[in-house]
């Protein structure tokens, strides 16, 4: 009976803290107010370069000032006894929808033209919303940002996920009182799907959408062109006509491309090198077929953790074709497979916010032979690199942003806990609701 | 010039085809189907019917002889499921009749729905199919099906057989909705595809009680019974002289429908049994025909053979089950011959296939006059320039009833009008 109590305390009580922030804007969720920190004598997994057994961390606003078992602890710092227990880089979602309020125009999967947010305009064409920007569309209430941030992430790309060229992602700390003080980089890249649609309307099928996504990007080359030679001798000239989609197309750094099936990777680095933008392949689950191809490519990967499984609203009596049987066995193989082979991979969280399901769906690639060491890396430093924010985000070095994960042990076991999160050098205490515990 | 000539005797035939002829046909490799061929024989023709067959068949008087050396005479083919005078254009849906609104219909009489008028009639029989099985689809009990002879004016003269079999469409679990009535394809729950489906199987069970109960009222003296049309129809399939056609795709559901006609005591053919090589001998115990899906289709499963519709017939065969070809469709019934000719490349055996075409479903379908070239028999029959089941066979002569019949048709129409272009 004791241990019934219990939780419905712990959750009356992050009620209460939900409330207050409500009234007291300024109050983070389950945050302590930024200081000085030291977490001392903690056993440090930088993420670059050994492990350091009895480590003392420094975090001043909101960067880590210094690692190192002689750190010097500040007279200001708040001291944490971390004897026995383990510091991780923030872990960070390589593709996400995460504040992004669910629901809203930027997260529906349909393919639909952009409804009143973003009003459609004449010049505009559907499925190509390039313009709407994630960064100008974060909700720091959104209740996912939380929810990941209890099972150690501390930063995300988040991408608008509606259209076929959907919109530009952020990479965001999962943390902030304002939208604005969440965004780490604005532009992390446009977000693309092939989905086609269906019951009229262009483009129905797989390769309507492909031709449209090749007329998009010459159609962006052209527009350039055009603007250029105006701009350097607009006299005499008719101005090229604005467009938003287009500028959008152009200003961004890399397109997101989706390639789940071996098919679709080498269908998808032609497209890439076609339209001469820089790709990052999402989905991944049949990589382990095109690891050669991949590393030729030098294009990353961002690996999906949610595993293929047969759906549970599937007729039984259905017999499974061997395609699909073949992909759900050998899916979790692809991270180990990818390692091996050299080809920079990102592990998206798609959508895990549990930590018991994220910390099996790690463990699946690592029983297929993935290193631990790997699979962290393809949790905190890659997804950074992919983005271009190693020099920020990634490890526990000094100098990068205060994103830590501090645990009582290994963070892929199912029985650790997760002791603090630290998001811009802010402490947060993981209100952790486990399933069995949230019943009442 | 060339065209008036083609008109003229175009004319000439049809005016002679109106008539009602006794006709020779002489010379001919006769392919009796039911016996073995005659290398050069003759077949006369009187009233519709076959009258004789033999080496030398002497010429009454006046009986048109037609001299048929070089050319091979067959009985005219039998397609045992199609939707012939139901759909013109399947895209158009105002000229689509292939079904009525309402889960059971038993009162529904296809025959009546039938265009005579159908543009695919004179172009199916140009390629040598002389009748078809006309099946309703739709709701559970779609209705009555019919057998037409490719000729006539109205549905009434072409009616071989106005009631031939009761249709059923076997319930199935279904998650996407099988009648597409919208843009929407929204995916059923599991849970609720099944509830529904089984639903459907006890009001089938209890339709058929509804009906047996009708049947016992209708026997008992002044019982002041109101009558029922609906179950009125059901009585000949209780009573089993209708068969019931129940169409079944996979083998759950053909498991299924072999339990039903158990449980009922109803005579039945199965129709679209792509899973039917896999209940062969429980098919060949219970005696059930098949009417073969379309040879000539992609595998069911991605993991089945790629010629598994192709060696369908032939596994039947192998395992004695009765069988007849079938297109399930009306613009491509013309290609009847090549769903055979396809199964003996993949191992049936060539007299099977043929029989397949025109004996098997004229006992299927219990037409004892149609099927072979025997004298007393209907005067359906073909002369090909060549084998009936090779592509490049042309059909010279069709006659329905013992009437010679025009091949012209749309496509040949087309064929003319294109390559007279200046």
């Amino acid at each position: 009976m004791r241990r019934k109590e219990f939780p419905v305390y712990r959750v009356a009580k992050h009620v209460t803290v939900k409330v207050l922030a409500g009234v007291l804007w300024s109050v983070p969720l389950g945050a302590e107010a930024p200081a000085v920190y030291a977490i001392r004598g903690a056993r440090v997994v930088t993420g670059k370069g050994p492990i350091l057994e009895r480590a003392t961390v420094i975090v001043r606003d909101g960067l880590i000032a210094d690692v190192g078992a002689q750190a010097a602890i500040p007279a200001d710092a708040w001291v944490i006894e971390a004897e026995g227990l383990s510091v991780y880089p923030g872990l960070m979602d390589a593709l996400s929808s995460l504040g992004l309020p669910e629901g809203s125009p930027a997260t529906q999967r349909r393919p639909e033209p952009p409804s009143s947010a973003e009003a459609e305009r004449t010049e505009d064409v559907p499925v190509n919303s390039a313009w709407v920007r994630a960064a100008d569309l974060l909700n720091p209430a959104e209740r996912r940002i939380e929810a990941a941030r209890n099972i150690g992430f501390t930063a995300a790309a988040t991408f608008p996920m509606r259209g076929i060229l959907c919109g530009q992602g952020a990479v965001i700390a999962l943390a902030g009182d304002r939208p604005g003080e969440m965004v780490i980089h604005p532009s992390a890249g446009l977000y693309v799907t092939l989905t086609t649609r269906r019951g009229g309307g262009f483009p129905a099928s797989l390769m309507g959408a492909i031709a449209y996504l090749r007329q998009v990007f010459l159609d962006a080359d052209h527009y350039e062109q055009a603007r250029t030679i105006y701009n350097r001798n607009p006299a005499g000239l008719k101005r090229p006509e604005y467009d938003r989609a287009l500028e959008a197309l152009l200003a961004s750094p890399r397109v997101l491309l989706p390639a789940s099936t071996a098919v679709e990777i080498a269908r998808m680095l032609r497209l890439a090198a076609e339209i001469r933008r820089t790709p990052v392949l999402y989905g991944g689950h049949e990589a382990w077929r095109s690891a050669e191809l991949l590393r030729e490519s030098g294009v990353s990967v961002i690996v999906s953790l949610k595993w293929p499984e047969r759906d549970r609203d599937a007729d039984p009596d259905v017999e499974e074709s061997l395609r699909v049987l073949e992909m759900r066995e050998k899916a979790p193989a692809t991270p180990a497979t990818l390692a091996k082979a050299g080809v920079r991979f990102a592990f998206s969280s798609a959508g895990l916010t549990d930590r018991r399901d994220f910390v099996r769906a790690v463990r699946r690639a690592l029983n297929a032979g993935l290193s631990e060491a790997d699979a962290l890396r393809a949790l905190t430093l890659h997804p950074a690199e992919i983005y271009g924010l190693s020099d920020r985000l990634g490890t526990v070095e000094p100098g990068k942003i205060a994103n830590l994960v501090v645990t009582s042990g290994d963070l892929f076991q199912e029985q650790t806990e997760i002791k603090h999160v630290f998001v811009d050098g802010r402490k947060y205490q993981p209100i952790a609701i486990s399933r069995e515990e949230g019943r009442p | 010039m060339k065209s008036a000539t083609t008109c003229l005797s175009a004319w000439l035939a049809l005016a002679a085809a109106a008539l009602p002829q006794t006709v020779l046909i002489r010379g001919a490799t006769v392919h009796t189907v039911s016996g073995p061929d005659i290398a050069s024989g003759s077949v006369l023709i009187r009233d519709g019917k076959i009258a004789e067959v033999g080496v030398v068949v002497k010429a009454p008087k006046q009986a048109r002889v037609l001299e048929a050396k070089g050319l091979h005479l067959y009985p005219g083919m039998i397609d045992s499921a199609t939707d012939l005078g139901l759909a013109e254009i399947t895209s158009v849906r105002e000229t689509v009749d292939i079904r009525e609104i309402g889960d059971f219909k038993p009162q529904l009489r296809t025959i009546i729905a039938v265009n005579s008028a159908s543009e695919h009639i004179p172009v199916t029989r140009a390629n040598g199919i002389t009748s078809a099985v006309v099946l309703p689809e739709g709701g559970i009990i779609s209705g009555q099906a019919a057998v037409i002879h490719l000729d006539g004016w109205t549905w009434e003269e072409m009616a071989a057989r106005p009631s031939v079999a009761m249709v059923l469409q076997f319930p199935v679990i279904q998650q996407t909705p099988a009648e597409r009535t919208g843009p929407s394809e929204r995916r059923i729950p599991y849970a609720e595809a099944k509830k529904r489906y089984e639903a459907r199987l006890r009001e089938l069970d209890d339709w058929f009680e509804r009906a047996r109960r009708y049947q016992r009222a209708r026997q008992a003296p002044a019982s002041g019974l109101r009558p029922d049309l609906q179950l009125e129809a059901m009585l000949p399939v209780l009573e089993r002289k209708l068969p019931v056609v129940i169409h079944a795709v996979r083998e759950k559901a053909i498991r299924e429908a072999l339990a039903f006609a158990e449980r009922q005591k109803i005579r039945i053919i199965l129709a679209g049994a792509r899973d039917a090589d896999k209940l062969a001998a429980e098919l060949k115990a219970k005696d059930v025909p098949v009417i073969l899906p379309r040879v000539l289709e992609l595998p069911l499963n991605e993991d089945d053979p790629y010629d598994r519709p192709f060696t369908l017939p032939a596994a039947l065969h192998k395992a004695g089950v009765r069988f007849a070809f079938a297109t399930y469709s009306s613009s491509f019934s013309r290609n009847l011959p090549y769903q055979a000719a396809t199964a003996v490349a993949f191992g049936l055996p060539y007299q099977e296939a043929l029989r397949g075409l025109t004996l098997y479903p004229a006992e299927i379908w219990g037409l004892n006059e149609l099927g072979s070239v025997e004298p007393g028999k209907l005067a359906n029959l073909i002369l090909a320039d060549g084998d009936l089941l090779e592509v490049r066979t042309q059909i010279k002569h069709v006659f329905v009833r013992g009437k010679e019949v025009d091949l012209n048709n749309k496509h040949t129409t087309l064929y003319e009008k294109y390559r007279n272009r200046p």
